[in-house]
């Protein structure tokens, strides 16, 4: 069966309609694998159709964009979603599938794989096709202390969730008109006729979203209080950053769970970490140890932090904050002045 | 049903900078952090709707350790899926040996922590649902028994927010910190629990054929293992003596690095 399996998929991700940028970091990562292995590059989108989007995963290079839609698709399920996956696999026979490493796709991707009896690489930070021609797949395990180099010699697909960040979105030179095929969804019901989900509610929450953020700003318990959390979204809402904080501001209750960064909550890949009154326990560190960039800001000149930033201020962030939201607020007038002129 | 593992204390190992490799020597073995808040959440089920707890681990003898510690919490039967043929599973062969297991004791409901700090892949919960043929929900912040007493109602966290999933039973979920405060085990509790017995299961027990686990079920292969690049950090550290100077160059940085262009 391995012989015949060709082809390297990317299953996408939207929230609504809203496409997520980590679909084209896929969609980039994808393009260079299938070009090695002279396959076929696909993408998989589930949820509603949008014009916008479609048009967006065309200029990406793909040879082939399949849109499942329809059933319950417009809230995430898993049972519907590895489902759906499942039987495009069954009739299509790719030798890799890519999913984003979010609470989705790694959720997915796990189903599908016990779903097709295959393994599946998690959270890799890198994939590519090496010197003997095998898809090969890399990523940290034990706080990131280690790094792995993963081949799964027969099953097929070979399936990997790839962290968000890795790659920028990069745009073919050479473009195709991708073929567009619609299928419809397969309805729970299918398999699960015991068992059946009755309401999905989604709500959002206000913090942003860490893992696709490339800016986060992570606070510790230097912040002080949870009310001292509006001039750090203040901040946030200038730099387009998402908030997260370290164990001890969660369990002070001043940020919600999902919003811990370290090796008790989430892992991220921003591209820039900025880190207020954070100490930077080694608990906390592996949670950020592979952002592009780390900046401290700590009163403390032996906060471990410091070691590992990339820049740093010693002082008070109670000083630093307000002049940066000041400047950044004084450059964001300038820039509207000088639109306005135009 | 629980299923539970021991994991290296992930904050305590340190990596060998000349050898490159992990000193694990010295290194405790812990309960996986979330698979305390599985165990917790399953007492305060059990406590409410009855029923008994069996945990299950995979592992070698030492784990036993993290089995005593689910019984102090409160949980009612152990077992220790201990046998050279389990050796060098990956998640497939894992869930595959966890799942038979969990098949021939009968079971209402699963929970798995969502991740194991060392591994981190928050696979092994979603495959055995999948292998026992029933629904999952991760990612659990709070579970409600219904009152029908056939379905849950379970919050999962998502990127932004949550979701709201009525699920039948029997189904499996996996859980996040968010779901509980897990109880520490009083000194009498733990000394109770050492008394109590800890039940073998080999490949024999539970049915599996030398290919469907350990080394030779699973699907994926380590072909290297190497150190990272650890970050070196020795970037500019300014002292705030000129704070307009500091913020200046922070925001020249931000504006070289934030900018989505």
């Amino acid at each position: 069966m391995s012989a015949e399996s060709r082809g390297v998929w990317v299953v996408g991700e939207q929230k609504g309609t809203q496409l997520a940028t980590v679909t084209l970091e896929l969609l980039t990562v994808g393009r260079k694998i299938a070009d090695d292995l002279s396959q076929e590059l696909n993408v998989i989108l589930i949820g509603p159709e949008s014009s916008d989007n479609l048009r967006l995963l065309e200029e990406y290079g793909p040879d082939r964009i399949v849109l499942v839609t329809g059933g319950a698709t417009e809230h995430y399920l898993t049972e519907i979603h590895s489902d759906s996956i499942a039987s495009l696999v069954e009739k299509n026979r790719p030798s890799a599938i890519l999913f984003p490493a979010t609470y989705d796709g790694r959720d997915t991707a796990a189903r599908l794989a016990a779903r097709l009896q295959v393994g599946l690489a998690a959270d890799c930070t890198e994939v590519r096709v090496d010197e003997t021609g095998r898809f090969v797949q890399v990523r940290p395990a034990f706080g990131g202390n280690l790094m792995a180099t993963i081949h799964q010699p027969t099953a097929r697909p070979q399936l990997a969730t790839l962290r968000p960040h890795i790659v920028k979105p990069a745009k073919p030179a050479k473009k195709t008109a991708p073929k567009v095929e619609r299928v419809a969804a397969v309805p729970l019901s299918n398999r699960f006729q015991k068992v059946v989900m009755k309401s999905v509610r989604e709500v959002a929450d206000e913090s942003g979203n860490l893992d696709e953020a490339e800016v986060v700003i992570g606070v510790g318990r230097g912040l002080g209080g949870k009310e001292k959390l509006n001039m750090v979204n203040h901040l946030a809402r200038l730099m387009d950053a998402a908030v997260g904080g370290s164990r001890g501001v969660v369990d002070a209750g001043w940020l919600p769970h999902n919003q811990q960064i370290g090796l008790t909550g989430r892992v991220i890949s921003p591209k820039l970490y900025m880190a207020l009154g954070v100490s930077g326990a080694v608990q906390h560190l592996v949670g950020v140890r592979t952002a592009k960039e780390i900046v401290a800001i700590n009163i403390d000149p032996d906060a471990p932090i410091f070691k590992v930033a990339t820049f740093g201020i010693v002082g008070d962030m109670f000083k630093v904050v307000p002049l940066l939201i000041s400047e950044l607020e004084s450059k964001s007038t300038a820039a509207a002045n000088v639109q306005a002129t135009v | 049903m629980v299923c539970v593992k021991q994991v290296p204390d992930v904050a305590e190992i340190k990596i060998d900078e000349v050898k490159h490799t992990l000193i694990r020597s010295g290194v405790p073995s812990i309960l996986n952090p979330f698979d305390e808040f599985a165990v917790e959440e399953a007492v305060r089920i059990r406590d409410v709707v009855g029923g008994n707890i069996t945990v299950v681990t995979m592992g070698p003898m030492q784990a036993k350790e993290a089995l005593y510690k689910c019984l102090a919490m409160g949980a009612d039967r152990a077992i220790l899926l201990s046998d050279a043929k389990f050796a060098g599973a990956d998640t497939w062969a894992t869930s595959k040996t966890l799942a038979m297991t969990i098949e021939k004791l009968g079971f209402d409901l699963v929970i798995c922590g969502m991740k194991a700090v060392d591994g981190e892949t928050c696979q092994v919960g979603p495959e055995i649902a999948e292998i026992l043929g029933i629904p999952h929900v991760s990612y659990v912040k709070r579970v409600e028994m219904n009152a029908d007493g056939k379905s849950l109602l379970a919050e999962r966290s998502t990127e932004e927010g949550h979701q709201l999933i009525n699920c039948s039973i029997p189904c499996l979920l996996t859980a996040s910190k968010a779901l509980n405060i897990p109880r520490v085990p009083t000194i009498i509790n733990q000394m109770m629990a050492k008394k109590k017995p800890i039940e073998i299961f080999t490949a024999e027990t539970i049915g599996a054929e030398k290919g469907q686990v350990g080394l030779p079920g699973s699907r994926t292969q380590v072909v290297k293992v190497f150190t990272p690049t650890l970050r070196s950090g020795g970037g500019k550290i300014l002292n705030a003596s000129d704070l307009q100077g500091s913020v200046g160059q922070l925001l020249e940085l931000l504006k070289k690095e934030g900018s989505k262009q």
